[in-house]
C-alpha cells in the first residue's frame, strides 16, 4: 500500500436528480458499492459537466489524492495497488469466471441499456433528451444530445446490436439475468460469503434498473422474474447503503421525478 | 428435423476448415451436435450472399449470425448443450462474452488490420475466394469495418493513437488466453469429457490464431506457450474434423510422433499377449488382418483405446 486513502476521496458523476441518464446511474452505483465493500469513505459530488472532466469520458471517475481514475476497471486496479482488494481469496479458475462474468454484465446489461436510452425512439424523445442537456440552455442541450446520440449509434451499428428490435435486446437481457441468476443460484454473494467486484457490478446495474422508472416497466419486469436477484439487490442496499439515508431517499425522489416527467 | 440444412461459409487452409471465426464456430458445434449440415464455402460463383458469412439456409429459412444460428440447430433438437447444469449454461455466456469482449479485437487486428498480414496473407486469400468485380472491394471493405469496429469500441481517451490501442488490446488478448487456459486446465473440454456451445466458441476463435501462417505473429506465439490450448485445439480438428494435424508446428509434429510410437508399442504389446494367450487364433486367418486394422486406426487418431480396437 502506497499512501493511505485520503479523507476527501471524491466520486463525480452527473446531477442526480435531472441530468444522470440510466446506464452512468447503474455505473456509478457500482463504484460506490464497490469501495462501501472495501470500507473507503468516499464523497459524491455532481456535475453537470463530470463526462467532460473524466480521463477517460465515462462516468464515474473519483479524484483520490492527486490521480484520477474512471470507469469500475481501472479503479478497482487503482485500489488494489492501493492494497485493499475484494478478489484476494478466490483461486485462478474463480477468477476467470469472475472476470468473464464482469465481461457478460458489461457485453449485454450496459450495452442493453445503452441501446435503450439512445436508440429506441420514444424513449429518447421523452426521457434521454430531455434529461441529458438539461444544465445547459436551448440551443447547447440539443446539440449536445444529438452528438452523443449520434455516437452511440455508430458503436451500436460497429458491434452489430443496430439491426435489433427492442423485443430481441429485453430477450438478450432476460438471457443475461438467467444466467446471473444460475451462478447466484441460493448463495449471499457471488463467490462464497464475501462480496467482490463483481458483486458491486451486478448491484450497480440490476438497482438502476429496478428503481427507474422508464417509459415502460418491461426492463425492471425481465429483472423482477428471478427473485434470488432482486433479494440480493435488497440485501446488498440494506447492508452497504443504509448508512446513507440520503442515498435511497434521493434515488427514491429521481425516479419520482421521472414519473413526473412522462 | 428432416429438412435438409445448407451452411455458406468462407473456406479453409492451411489444416483449417475455415477461416473465418463465426464459419469455425458453427461448424464446430455441427459436428459435436451431430447436425446434418451441407456446408458450401464460398467460391468465385455469383452467388454469394451479400456479406454476413455464416449463413444457414433451411428449406425457406435464412439465419445469419452464429448465435442465432446455434439457437436454431438447438430448436432442431442437435443439441451439445444437453448434459450441461444450468450454472454450467450460465458460464457458458459468460465466458462467450469475454472472448467478444477481449479476444474478438486482437483477432481483427491480427487478420484485417497489421499491414504486413493484411497484405501478405489476408487480403489476397479472400479475393481469390470471391468473384472479380467484388473481389476489389469487399475485403477492403471488411477490413474498414474491422477497424472501425476496433476504434469505435477500444480507441476511446485515453488511448489517442492506434499504436496505444493496439498495445491494449493485445495485452487483454493474451490475458483472455491466459484465463481460458486455467480454466480448461487439464481436462479434454471445458465442461467435462464431450464438447459444447462454448467449446465450438473458443476453438472458432483459437484455431485462426494457431493455424494461419502470417509473417506478424506474437498472439500465436503467446497461445503456443499455452500447451493445453493447442492440444484441446489439436484434438476437435482431428477428432471431429478428420483432418490431420499438419507439421506446422514442429513441436507438435514431435509430440505427435512420440504419442504415435507409444500407442504402437501399445498395440503391439497387447496383440503379442493375447497371440501367446490364444494357440487357436494364431492358426486362423483372422489375426494377420486384425494386427493390421489395429495399426491402420491407431496411426489415424490418438485418443482411440487400443483394448476396444482389439476385439473383433
Amino acid at each position: 500500500a502506497a499512501e493511505p486513502w485520503p479523507e476527501n476521496a471524491a466520486l463525480y458523476q452527473q446531477l442526480k436528480e435531472d441530468q444522470i441518464l440510466l446506464s452512468d446511474n447503474a455505473s456509478s452505483l457500482a463504484v460506490q458499492a464497490f469501495l462501501q465493500m472495501c470500507n473507503l469513505p468516499i464523497r459524491v459530488i455532481c456535475r453537470a459537466n463530470a463526462e467532460y472532466m473524466s480521463p477517460s469520458g465515462k462516468v464515474p471517475f473519483i479524484h483520490v489524492g492527486n490521480q484520477v481514475v474512471s470507469e469500475l476497471g481501472p479503479i478497482v486496479q487503482f485500489v488494489k495497488a492501493k492494497g485493499h482488494s475484494l478478489s484476494d481469496g478466490l483461486d485462478e479458475v474463480q477468477k476467470a469466471e469472475m472476470k468473464a462474468y464482469m465481461e457478460l454484465v458489461n457485453n449485454m446489461l450496459l450495452t442493453a441499456e445503452l441501446y435503450l436510452q439512445w436508440c429506441d425512439d420514444v424513449t429518447v424523445e421523452e426521457i434521454t433528451h430531455p434529461r441529458y442537456g438539461s444544465p445547459y440552455p436551448w440551443p447547447l442541450n440539443r446539440i449536445l444530445s444529438y452528438q452523443k446520440q449520434w455516437e452511440v449509434r455508430r458503436k451500436m451499428k460497429a458491434i452489430g446490436w443496430a439491426g435489433k428490435t427492442l423485443e430481441q435486446v429485453l430477450e438478450d437481457v432476460d438471457q443475461c439475468c438467467h444466467a446471473l441468476s444460475q451462478r447466484l443460484g441460493t448463495q449471499p454473494y457471488f463467490f462464497n460469503k464475501q462480496p467482490t467486484e463483481l458483486d458491486a457490478l451486478v448491484f450497480g446495474h440490476l438497482f438502476t434498473i429496478l428503481t427507474t422508472q422508464l417509459i415502460t416497466d418491461e426492463l425492471s419486469e425481465k429483472v423482477k422474474n428471478y427473485s434470488n436477484l432482486t433479494a440480493f439487490c435488497r440485501r446488498i442496499e440494506q447492508q452497504y447503503f443504509e448508512g446513507q439515508e440520503r442515498d435511497s431517499a434521493a434515488i427514491a425522489a429521481r425516479s419520482s421525478k421521472r414519473s413526473l416527467l412522462r | 428435423m428432416a429438412a435438409p440444412m445448407e451452411l455458406s461459409c468462407w473456406g479453409g487452409d492451411w489444416g483449417l476448415p475455415s477461416l473465418h471465426p463465426e464459419s469455425l464456430t458453427v461448424m464446430a458445434y455441427a459436428k459435436f451436435s451431430g447436425a446434418p449440415l451441407t456446408v458450401n464455402t464460398v467460391n468465385k460463383s455469383w452467388r454469394t450472399p451479400k456479406g454476413d458469412l455464416p449463413v444457414l439456409v433451411s428449406e425457406d429459412i435464412v439465419i445469419s449470425q452464429p448465435a442465432k444460428i446455434l439457437n436454431f440447430l438447438r430448436k432442431q433438437k442437435y443439441n451439445a448443450d444437453y448434459d450441461l447444469s444450468a450454472k454450467q449454461g450460465a458460464d457458458t455466456l459468460a465466458y462467450i462474452a469475454l472472448l467478444e469482449e477481449k479476444l474478438r479485437p486482437a483477432l481483427l487486428h491480427t487478420f484485417w488490420i497489421e499491414a504486413e498480414n493484411y497484405c501478405s496473407v489476408t487480403k489476397p486469400w479472400f479475393a481469390s475466394r470471391i468473384a472479380f468485380p467484388l473481389s476489389l472491394y469487399l475485403p477492403g471493405k471488411m477490413s474498414r469495418e474491422a477497424l472501425n469496429r476496433i476504434l469505435l469500441t477500444k480507441g476511446g481517451p485515453p488511448l489517442y493513437s492506434l499504436t496505444e490501442v493496439e498495445a491494449q488490446i493485445y495485452r487483454d488478448a493474451k490475458e483472455c488466453l491466459n484465463l481460458l487456459s486455467k480454466r480448461l486446465g487439464t481436462s479434454q473440454f471445458f465442461f467435462g469429457d464431450t464438447p459444447t456451445t462454448l467449446d465450438a466458441f473458443v476453438f472458432g476463435f483459437l484455431a485462426p490464431i494457431y493455424k494461419v501462417c502470417f509473417p506478424r505473429v506474437h498472439l500465436q506465439e503467446h497461445l503456443k506457450q499455452l500447451p493445453n490450448l493447442c492440444r484441446f485445439c489439436d484434438d476437435i480438428l482431428t477428432c471431429y474434423f478428420r483432418l490431420t494435424v499438419s507439421s506446422h508446428s514442429p513441436a507438435g509434429q514431435d509430440t505427435a510422433d512420440a504419442n504415435l510410437q507409444k500407442l504402437t508399442q501399445l498395440v503391439n504389446k497387447e496383440s503379442n499377449l493375447i497371440e501367446k494367450m490364444d494357440d487357436s487364433l494364431r492358426k486362423s486367418p483372422q489375426h494377420p488382418p486384425r494386427k493390421l486394422t489395429t495399426l491402420k486406426l491407431a496411426a489415424g487418431g490418438e485418443e482411440s483405446s487400443p483394448m476396444s480396437r482389439l476385439s473383433p
